[in-house]
């Protein structure tokens, strides 16, 4: 096709003519904010299911992998069951997926009811000082709720209503599983090497050596999606700092630096271990599914990983994994990443909000731990009281002690609205060495301070 | 005439392109056929087709994508053919303006329209309908459409009008009961193309509706890659379902394919 | 509809025709261009989407240079550009000169093949091409096979690779259609030219350039706006194979808009970058098409 260019000129024209039309319309600024002002309080909260008349609940879930998948249409079937009246319709995505186009969801009229929103600032931070969540205070008081959770896990899913304080004010979210990233070993190997799981840093860097020399890939991962750097940077960092430390940069809370000692060492720590060779060639185009897959068919002595993966693993390797806290450093301490599983919560565009609060109960209660372990997950109440063998025994040891001892550090992509992008993209530069230890700590830190102003 | 081995060097050329051309499709089907158990043997497992179909609630997708394609190609091309017949065959006050602006259209990258479409469609209430993710099609199909049934209107035979004319046909019938079935070619490969299109949008259905019963079959597979975390043949299978009805439509009118895109087609 | 009056002559004015565009003004003018003129205006505001917005001037289009990430994706499509554009042109041109001197059989099915990675859906082509670039697919396994092991990588996720590799599946949906593109075009150009060049004693080169590209003009046109418009667009490819990843090595000006709009909340910058995006696409179609014209007269 040849274009006649001088037309063209004269259509621009034409064009820039209907455009000053539409000039004086700013965008946005009709006050049609949909404020979550219609949170109930307890009083008004029917919390029987059966009475709420046909109502097709729409949930928007991440439970895509084998054991999650397991208990989460279990509990859904049992929940239509209950209640005949209400149907579920699944929407079942990747956690990218569910990060990508669950703000466009949200801010739609006809949102879904229930839905998972990662409970840091880049999410469930920005969702709530936009208004697009609904504060469950009220069927937390309805239902129980704040008796069931403990205090530390609320907090993980509470924000103020403007979004700008994190750790207090309403609650926007209720978990299903606790999560932790630990270290998963792989028995066989770590046994043909004469060694134990390792307790402090200078063990684990024994073990990677010896692994190394006996022809292994010390660590198995897989970096394609970069979320999985955080964990893995999280890992190394909990072995350097301290628990405070990495708690107030976590949650984005002042107080903090992001260039301090520790966090250089760290840091360098990472690049030592890359240039080492302790991570499987080529981790940055290793998809996460394929890195723990190949852990599980016997490549790498070590995987780090999230309690996410227990159900998958056992299956594949059955007794051959092992499972234990991040080993002791600078602190002496087994610090360890996590906290809660992305917690389930309730669009301020929902048009079904008690039957999804129902939904929410019926999901986080006493026989939904109990089914959530069953399917060979780690349940984020009442672990304790559960019966397990195997890996998700050692798992259920882990995080007690993580909770008797108050180990839990935050994810670190909580810290601001756009860390998540700053810090997947910086940590994927420094492991592939195209920033050093320093360039990757100022990125980081500039964001810090400038979203915390200290 | 050229020498034996020139010819031959030629095929042999031609070959290797042609290798290269198809081995990632037959990449995909034999991986739709192998077996999804990691480690697994056999080589002819049509029932991953059925698995995929299943989990990644392909019917239902598809079923979307097929309701769309139907409504941008029928709407697109009624609008084209009316608006390129005026273009074509009618003098009026204006019309190479309104024609080059509408000419415009065919250049501006969906990009440039979806963001703020989205953002006041959502302010009617009209995000996550049908509306939504057919009309911005139909627009630049339309757009596409115009100028090229133009150029068939320009080109169609006067002698044939002006016989129908003298026939007492006005210009409502001479269009519908004379030019549009002669223009049937023409007609067609625009057909193809704003179909081909359609199907394999990806911008516009993921930004314009998030309800699941309104998910497009490329959006579904992208989010079936996701979700599905072990294997790959599963996701082969579902890829080949994807891509099977336009593929299948372009072997039997790859005439029109080629034509269209050949005769400067711009999208 | 009315009838017109009888006896007017093709081509005389008439108001019959309003009626007939005004279904596609409608639909073009509610669907393109206001959005294209709010998309502007947006562009001059700093707005999350939601919520009340404020006027930013031109800040949001400083930021378009000065934000490393974003100018970063428009040289990431300048690199697209050679390989979606230049190389399968190129090549195109290559072998359909090589193959310009015979008249060969079967050519009817070769152009089928050629063509077909025309026609399927980006995500599918993205799904194929992912796996082929897996640490152990197909890519790797032959380089392996050939010795030449020192080249296998995980071409994804090389920091100096992946963009290339994305790339290079451009290369592999352009080709086709360009070399199918210069055949037609050259099996329009009369024999005899060549057989005169010959006799004058002509070799290949420069019948080549004296016969073969001149004759080619509109075609190279139309190649050129296809290509360079598809390297400009990319989105698909991308959402799906790298998200932009290794670190922001493969992001382009598509994906930014999505991200800056629907994930990272400005919607501002968003809309910058597309109207950025929209200019690039016009100035590139009008230059190439300018060449066009001009070697037609």
């Amino acid at each position: 096709m040849t274009l006649p260019i001088r037309r063209t000129r004269t259509a621009l024209g034409a064009v820039a003519a209907i455009a000053l039309l539409f000039a004086g319309c700013a965008p946005g600024d009709d006050g049609d904010d949909t404020e979550a002002g219609d949170a109930p309080t307890a009083g008004d909260v029917a919390t029987d299911p059966s009475e709420l008349g046909d109502i097709t609940l729409t949930v928007w879930d991440q439970e895509v992998r084998e054991g999650q998948t397991e208990q989460i249409e279990a509990l859904n079937a049992a929940f239509e069951e209950a209640y005949p009246n209400i149907t579920i319709e699944r929407v079942a995505r990747s956690t990218d997926d569910l990060r990508t186009t669950l703000r466009l969801a949200l801010s739609g009229d006809d949102a879904p009811d229930v839905v998972q929103s990662n409970n840091g600032r880049p999410e469930m931070g920005q969702y709530v000082a936009s208004g697009l969540l609904t504060p469950l205070d009220g069927y937390a008081e309805a239902y129980g709720w704040f008796d069931r959770f403990p205090e530390s896990v609320r907090a993980l899913a509470s924000y103020s209503e403007d979004g700008a304080n994190y750790g207090e004010g309403n609650l926007y979210g209720l978990p299903q599983m606790g999560e932790i990233v630990g270290l998963y070993y792989n028995k066989t190997k770590l046994a043909a090497l004469g060694l134990e799981p390792p307790q402090t840093t200078e063990d684990f860097e024994a073990a990677l050596q010896a692994a190394q020399a006996a022809g292994e890939v010390p660590i198995q991962f897989g970096n394609s999606e970069p979320w999985a750097g955080i964990h893995e940077f999280g890992f190394i960092q909990n072995q350097f700092s301290d628990a405070e430390t990495i708690r107030n940069l976590g949650f984005g809370r002042p107080g903090s630096s992001w260039t301090s000692d520790d966090n250089v060492a760290a840091a360098q720590a990472t690049r030592d271990w890359v240039d080492a060779g302790y991570f499987v060639d080529g981790f940055n185009g290793v998809s996460y599914d394929s890195a723990w897959q190949a852990f599980a068919q016997g490549t790498g002595v070590f995987f780090v990983g999230g309690t996410w993966l227990v159900a998958d693993l056992t299956s594949a390797m059955g007794d051959e994994v092992g499972f234990v806290l991040p080993p002791a450093g600078a602190s002496g301490q087994h610090l360890v990443t996590g906290g809660i599983s992305i917690p389930w919560a309730i669009p301020a565009n929902s048009d079904a909000k008690e039957a999804a609060a129902a939904y929410i109960d019926f999901i986080t209660s006493s026989d939904a731990m109990t089914a959530v372990t069953e399917a060979g997950n780690l349940p984020v109440i009442e672990a304790d009281q559960q019966t397990t063998t195997g890996l998700q025994s050692e798992v259920f040891a882990a995080w007690a002690q993580a909770g008797q001892e108050d180990l839990v550090v935050p994810y670190l992509d909580y810290a601001t609205e756009t860390f998540y992008d700053t810090i997947t993209v910086a940590v994927q530069n420094l492991m592939a060495g195209q920033s050093d230890p320093q360039q990757f700590l100022e990125t980081l830190e500039a964001e810090y301070t400038a979203a915390t102003g200290s | 005439m050229i020498s034996r081995g020139e010819r031959l060097a030629n095929y042999a050329v031609l070959a290797l392109f042609a290798v290269i051309a198809v081995y990632p499709v037959l990449l995909i089907l034999q991986t739709a056929l192998s077996n999804d158990q990691i480690g697994g043997g056999g080589s002819f497992h049509v029932e991953n087709f059925a698995d995929a179909w299943d989990q990644g609630h392909f019917g239902s997708y598809l079923r979307t994508s097929v309701v769309v394609a139907i409504l941008v190609v029928g709407l697109s091309t009624l609008f084209s053919v009316l608006a390129g017949y005026a273009f074509g065959t009618m003098r009026f006050r204006g019309s190479e303006v309104l024609f080059y602006v509408i000419l415009l259209g065919i250049m501006v990258p969906a990009e440039a329209l979806v963001i703020a479409l989205y953002f006041d469609l959502r302010e009617l209430g009209l995000t996550n309908t049908l509306v939504a993710i057919v009309m911005p099609q139909v627009a630049q199909s339309t757009a596409f459409g115009t100028f090229w049934m133009r150029a068939y209107f320009r080109g169609s035979s006067r002698e044939v009008v002006e016989a129908a004319r003298i026939d007492g046909a006005g210009h409502w019938t001479t269009l519908w009961r004379i030019l549009v079935p002669m223009g049937r070619p023409a007609l067609t490969t625009m057909i193809v193309l704003v179909f081909m299109w359609t199907w394999n949008e990806f911008l516009i259905p993921l930004i314009m509706a998030t309800d699941e019963s309104l998910r497009t079959a490329p959006l579904g597979l992208a989010f079936f890659q996701g979700q599905y975390t072990s294997g790959t043949a599963l996701l082969a299978a579902g890829a080949t379902l994807v891509a099977l009805p336009v593929i299948v439509l372009y072997l039997f009118l790859q005439r029109h394919f080629i034509r269209g895109m050949v005769e400067g087609a711009v999208k | 509809m009315a009838l017109a009056a009888p006896g007017r002559r093709p081509g005389e004015p008439r108001r019959v025709a309003y009626l007939y565009i005004l279904p596609a003004l409608l639909v073009f003018g509610l669907f393109v261009l206001v959005p294209l003129a709010r998309t502007a205006q947006f562009s001059l505001y700093e707005w999350n989407g939601l919520g009340a917005s404020t006027w930013a001037g031109l800040s949001n289009y400083r930021d378009l240079f000065t934000e490393p990430q974003l100018r970063g994706a428009f040289v990431h499509a300048l690199v697209l550009v050679v390989f979606y554009a230049v190389v399968p042109v190129l090549l195109g041109l290559l072998l359909a000169a090589a193959m310009s001197r015979a008249v060969l059989r079967g050519m009817g099915f070769f152009r089928v093949v050629l063509f077909l990675p025309q026609v399927i859906p980006m995500v599918v082509v993205a799904i194929a091409w992912r796996q082929i670039y897996e640490p152990n697919g197909p890519l790797n396994d032959l380089l392996r096979f050939v010795g030449l092991d020192s080249l296998a990588r995980p071409w994804l996720g090389d920091y100096t690779w992946a963009l290339p590799s994305v790339g290079i599946v451009g290369t592999w949906v352009g080709t086709g259609l360009c070399l199918v593109l210069f055949l037609a075009g050259m099996s329009r150009i009369p024999r005899e030219l060549y057989e005169a060049a010959r006799l004058d004693g002509a070799g290949p080169l420069r019948e080549f350039r004296a016969i073969t590209l001149p004759s080619l003009r509109g075609e190279l046109a139309v190649a050129l706006t296809l290509t360079v418009i598809a390297a400009l667009k990319t989105f698909d490819l991308v959402y799906v194979m790298t998200s932009g990843g290794p670190g922001t090595e493969t992001t382009v000006p598509s994906y930014q808009v999505y991200n800056n709009a629907f994930l990272l909340g400005r919607v501002g910058i968003a809309t910058a970058l597309a109207v950025v995006l929209t200019l690039v696409v016009f100035v590139a179609t009008v230059l190439i098409n300018r060449v066009g014209e001009r070697g037609q007269r």
